[in-house]
């Protein structure tokens, strides 16, 4: 478990629906809405949070869920229990999932790769547990390569990525590094702002 | 651009905002005596810093990136603009004022252009 990661998300747990609950959450709504009307089968939430995403999932669903943060589970505990379908949810390092492989029909993530430490190696585990042909959902913020929002994203990512995440990731190519094929990239804002659709690969 | 109401009215007040208080600071901290480059880049620089800082309670409101990457643009023109040219001539409350709030509406929109440009699904290339 990496503790450090942990203690960051521990730390920003109890004021996290604050800073991310309200504008973000309004703005992204349709998008997220879109993404996870997709669900079926075996699904595996990635970084499930306070569970600010939870009300956006299409009812009676089985997710598995993880988080590296206890004390973010512990804030998701009242939106889990609303859910009307079945969230089991643990506490869990993408880069140590303790999940069989092939495991999962789907998986989905919510700005959770401007995070993850190592993000190659943490979609390698992705891919490790989603079963051949199976799908890999993502909404998430990455870098840009437009200036000056380039600039100012490497700039804020000096200081961002002590307390919270960091802005600059080129998560779409890391998909690809890690293996998986792209089927779709959709930009919602900038090219800041996305949704990524890959699988993985069946042979 | 976003096309909810309340967003669209949020952008604009966001950055109008921002950039009018960057022409503030530029207005009460720059004069002629400045050497006009310098001007121009520490007050670009604080404009930056400014609108990071202030992008936290906006966002609360009216979204994470949407909000933090054109507040950043406003208050770094907005810097840029009324600091170069209170270095070159002394100006007035209302000019820096005008340019200010011209600047923020220029740059939401430039923001709002650029996203209906870029937004969408886009064309996969092949390795």
């Amino acid at each position: 478990m990496d503790l450090i990661t942990q203690k960051k998300w521990d730390k920003a747990a109890p004021t996290f629906d604050l800073m991310a609950g309200k504008g973000a959450e309004e703005r992204w709504e349709p998008f997220k809405r879109e993404l996870f009307s997709a669900m079926q089968g075996n699904i595996l939430f990635l970084a499930l949070g306070t569970g600010l995403d939870i009300p956006f999932f299409p009812a009676g669903q089985s997710i598995q869920a993880i988080d590296i943060s206890p004390k973010m589970l512990e804030q998701a505990e009242p939106r889990i229990a609303d859910y009307s379908g079945d969230i089991n949810a643990s506490v869990m390092d993408v880069h140590n999932m303790s999940f069989e492989d092939n495991s999962f029909d789907q998986i989905f993530t919510s700005c959770t790769f401007c995070s993850v430490p190592d993000p190659i190696n943490g979609l390698k585990s992705l891919k490790r547990v989603l079963k051949p042909g199976g799908e890999l959902m993502m909404f998430e913020h990455t870098g840009s390569r437009y200036y000056p929002f380039k600039l100012m994203m490497d700039m804020m990512t000096l200081i961002t990525s002590k307390i919270g995440p960091d802005m600059n990731r080129p998560t779409v190519e890391n998909v690809t590094a890690a293996g998986f094929e792209i089927t779709e990239v959709n930009h919602i804002f900038l090219d800041v702002v996305k949704t990524i659709k890959a699988t993985k690969p069946a042979g | 651009m976003d096309k909810r109401i309340y967003f669209v009215i949020g952008d604009v007040l966001v950055n109008v905002a921002i950039a009018l208080l960057v022409a503030l600071v530029s207005f009460w901290l720059v004069s002629t005596n400045w050497n006009m480059m310098v001007a121009m880049w520490l007050m670009m620089f604080v404009g930056m810093l400014l609108a990071m800082l202030l992008a936290l309670p906006a966002g609360i409101l009216f979204g994470a990136m949407e909000v933090m990457l054109p507040m950043k643009l406003s208050g770094m023109l907005s810097g840029m603009v009324v600091g170069m040219w209170a270095a070159m001539q002394p100006i007035t409350l209302s000019q820096a004022i005008g340019v200010g709030g011209t600047v923020g509406l220029i740059s939401v929109v430039l923001v709002w252009l650029l996203n209906s440009r870029i937004r969408g699904v886009q064309t996969l290339v092949e390795n």
